[in-house]
């Protein structure tokens, strides 16, 4: 049994990687323990408000890179622990089975070298898979620099593996991460998508990444706007196939010059994830919801603001809008714009009806007719200022990471864009 | 008039014919109080009557059925008057209504049967085994809605070759996996013995779910609102003791959940400091035939974490 200790250390400096999603595995159980739940699954809930569906361990946290926002990095001085494979496997299967957790999330500080710890990573897994017999969720992450060959490898027993790009430019890493470069993190990114294609292209046995890639982003600690971010992201998920890219606020963890003192605030945060949201599960493009130079409105949600920027458009009729407009209307989510389609079908829908059937109209109200009726307000100003004291209280406890049971808004629905795989994603919230 | 039957679909159906053509009909399957000149009748299962209905129903509406067994498994207090008003609106229509939320009776059965799946799925992550020393794990619970056997699928998937018992306290039944079979039994009261390492991974856990948490974020609301109170009194990771330490502004805010323990044995046994009085000696827990022992029970309890406290006391008056 690990050390309590070991295990605290081990804990804490893994703890910023926001991602702790289970889904987009499907793997049986063979003979031994666990399987993979394909809509993901979450085990507890922090008081951050976090989900909790793996066991989120560094390996070691004993680092050689320097990286300045790093609680763990080398000129950091903290305590330091790292890890035995079979410490980590019986710790995962002996968690598992009394269905504390999902499966794993194995990270690592760079201990020694890049090649020896992703060596390292790699022979956990593999035993956790072999001798443990453990069909559990597997998230790796993948170190920078290290031997593609050995990333691959882990690629094989991995469900999913994430290389966070951390800062969204080039310039940004050579001062806060100086031995990280873009190319060290998007590389092996886009090597492994490829190599994931081949594999299912040819339809080979066995698994390679079943659950794809995310990568994470820190906000705040550099100086690039929404509208830079958002513009990489789309293209992560454009080009590198990525499943998720996740946002994490930047926090002073550790002191130095050349980072911000105060916090990025958690806003800013969820304002990115309402974007992403829109841009993966809506059909919005980034053009439509913030200019490259810009920020998004912290006062209102991005759809929102499209939405008064374009009140031309409205009010839409909601017995007669097609699926794609309800989604563009503030406040109806794609559970409600389900719920509408149904119900429309056998009658036609009249406010008391959106009413009846939970649909939340604080906001849509000003955006929709029903049966010919309005009742919103029409005047812009006054609207907007409406809308932002709305989303003020909201906005108090914004979910940072947005998970399965979020209600209403966050729910992505079927569109007809992603067709094949959209089931799954409405649930999920992955690609 | 008050149709009272014993939750079960034959009498339902039973009922459900008895009461079609009655304007006024109630169905439970609860308790309920009659206000001063109301009429009521226990309706007794008559098999051929069901069957009869249930006949009849599936001739409209081929998934009808489907909907009833969710719908009957539900803990509120309407459960069977719910059903009723569906179903009546089935044979009213002569055809099935699914999806026509605009229609009342439509629209709160869909949202029971939606809120009994997402009492289901959201068990597959809250439940939580106790490893017993014969190796089979064991997890009290203590849900909402009639769910249990739903899970077994789910768990008997993971476990392989694992037994385990899924226990509904407050039903007094279980579903069990031996290993081989899955069935479901009567179990009111369980005594189990604890493999010697339990204690220890419980402390791990508890340990980890402290580390893992950001001390400068709190988000109480967010956070009981994905994992509602009634669900804590069987984790061991104790959210409650866990909202304890962060600081007294946040912790103020939210003391109501926090006493959520001890409403059965095995909530004591996991919450309870080690030195506090076994009082439920027989009680605790089972898995094959050993005697029930307050050595049992305190043999399941972790070591304290924080200064003992009360079971039933909230952490934070
Ligand atoms: S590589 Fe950088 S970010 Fe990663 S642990 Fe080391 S110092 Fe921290």
């Amino acid at each position: 049994m690990i050390a309590e200790e070991k295990l605290k250390i081990l804990t804490e400096s893994a703890r910023y990687d926001v991602s702790c999603s289970s889904s987009g595995s499907g793997r049986k159980n063979e003979g031994g323990i666990g399987n993979g739940m394909p809509d993901g699954c979450c085990h507890s809930f922090t008081p951050d408000g976090r989900c909790v569906s793996l066991l989120k361990l560094l390996m070691s946290n004993d680092c050689i890179f320097d990286c300045k926002y790093c609680m763990s990095r080398r000129s950091h001085d903290v305590p330091r622990a790292t890890a035995t494979p079979e410490e980590i496997c019986s710790l995962t299967v002996d968690f598992y089975k009394r269905n504390y957790i999902e499966g794993l999330f194995l990270s690592s500080a760079v201990h020694v070298s890049p090649d020896a710890t992703m060596e390292l990573l790699v022979r956990t897994v593999k035993l956790l898979r072999t001798k443990y017999r453990f069909h559990g969720y597997v998230h790796l992450k993948g170190i920078p620099n290290a031997d593609p060959l050995l990333v691959s490898e882990g690629a094989k027993y991995a469900d999913r593996m994430s290389y966070n790009l951390e800062l969204p430019s080039e310039r940004s890493l050579k001062l806060l991460a100086p031995q990280k470069s873009k190319e060290s993190l998007l590389s092996p990114m886009l090597r492994l998508c490829r190599e994931r294609a081949l594999f299912q292209a040819e339809k080979r046995k066995g698994f390679f990444l079943p659950a794809g890639q995310t990568t994470q982003m820190i906000v705040g600690a550099s100086p690039e706007r929404d509208g830079c971010i958002l513009r990489l992201t789309e293209s992560l998920y454009r080009t590198a196939g990525l499943k998720r890219v996740y946002y994490s606020s930047y926090a002073p963890v550790v002191e130095d010059a050349l980072l911000p003192s105060v916090p990025s605030p958690a806003l800013r945060e969820h304002r990115l994830y309402q974007a992403d949201w829109l841009l993966r599960f809506y059909g919005f493009d980034v053009e439509e919801l913030v200019d490259e130079g810009e920020d998004l409105p912290l006062d209102i949600d991005p759809k929102c603001a499209w939405a008064l920027r374009n009140m031309h458009l409205f009010p839409v009729e909601v017995n007669r809008a097609p699926l794609e407009m309800l989604l563009r209307v503030p406040g109806i989510g794609a559970r409600s714009a389900q719920k509408i389609l149904s119900a429309r079908r056998y009658t036609a829908l009249t406010f008391d009806h959106l009413k009846k059937m939970r649909v939340v109209l604080k906001r849509a109200r000003h955006f929709i007719t029903a049966n010919g009726q309005f009742c919103g307000e029409e005047h812009a100003p006054a609207l907007r200022c409406l809308l932002a004291a709305g989303d003020a209280a909201e906005a108090a406890d914004a979910p940072e990471q947005l998970s399965l049971f979020a209600a209403g808004e966050h729910t992505p629905v079927q569109l007809p864009l992603f067709a094949q795989d959209a089931a799954r994603s409405a649930r999920t919230g992955e690609l | 008039m008050i149709y009272f039957f014993d939750g079960s679909k034959e009498a339902f159906l039973t009922a459900f014919l008895l009461a079609y053509r009655d304007g006024e009909a109630l169905l439970t399957a609860g308790e309920k109080q009659l206000s001063i000149g109301q009429k009521s009748v226990f309706v007794r299962a008559d098999p051929a009557m069901a069957a009869k209905c249930e006949r009849r129903l599936l001739e409209l509406d081929k998934r009808c059925m489907d909907d009833l067994s969710f719908l009957l498994r539900s803990g509120e207090g309407m459960r069977g008057q719910t059903a009723f008003l569906y179903l009546r609106l089935i044979a009213q229509r002569g055809r099935p209504v699914r999806g026509e939320l605009a229609e009342d009776a439509v629209s709160e059965a869909t949202e029971c049967i939606r809120r009994i799946k997402l009492e289901a799925h959201r068990l597959k992550g809250f439940v939580r085994f106790l490893e017993c020393a014969s190796g089979a794990l064991y997890a009290p619970v203590s849900p909402v809605n009639d769910v249990c056997d739903l899970l077994l699928p789910h768990f008997r998937g993971r476990l392989g070759h694992i037994p385990f018992v899924l226990h509904d306290v407050p039903r007094g039944k279980a579903a069990v996996w031996d290993g081989a079979h899955a069935f479901l039994a009567p179990l009111q009261h369980a005594e189990i013995v604890l493999s010697s390492d339990e204690a220890g991974w419980q402390a791990l856990w508890r340990r980890y779910y402290n580390a893992v948490t950001l001390p400068s974020r709190a988000r109480l609301k967010q956070m009981k609102g994905y994992m509602p109170v009634r669900y804590w009194k069987f984790l061991p990771e104790d959210p409650a003791a866990a909202i304890g330490d962060l600081p007294a502004a946040d912790a103020s805010a939210n003391a109501g959940g926090a006493s959520a323990n001890a409403e059965c044995a095995a909530g004591r046994a996991l919450h309870a400091p080690s030195d506090a009085p076994s009082d439920a000696p027989s009680d605790t827990l089972p898995v094959k035939g050993r005697a029930p022992s307050p050595q049992a029970a305190r043999d399941a309890l972790p070591p304290p974490h924080g200064s003992p406290r009360p079971p039933a006391a909230p952490a934070h008056p």
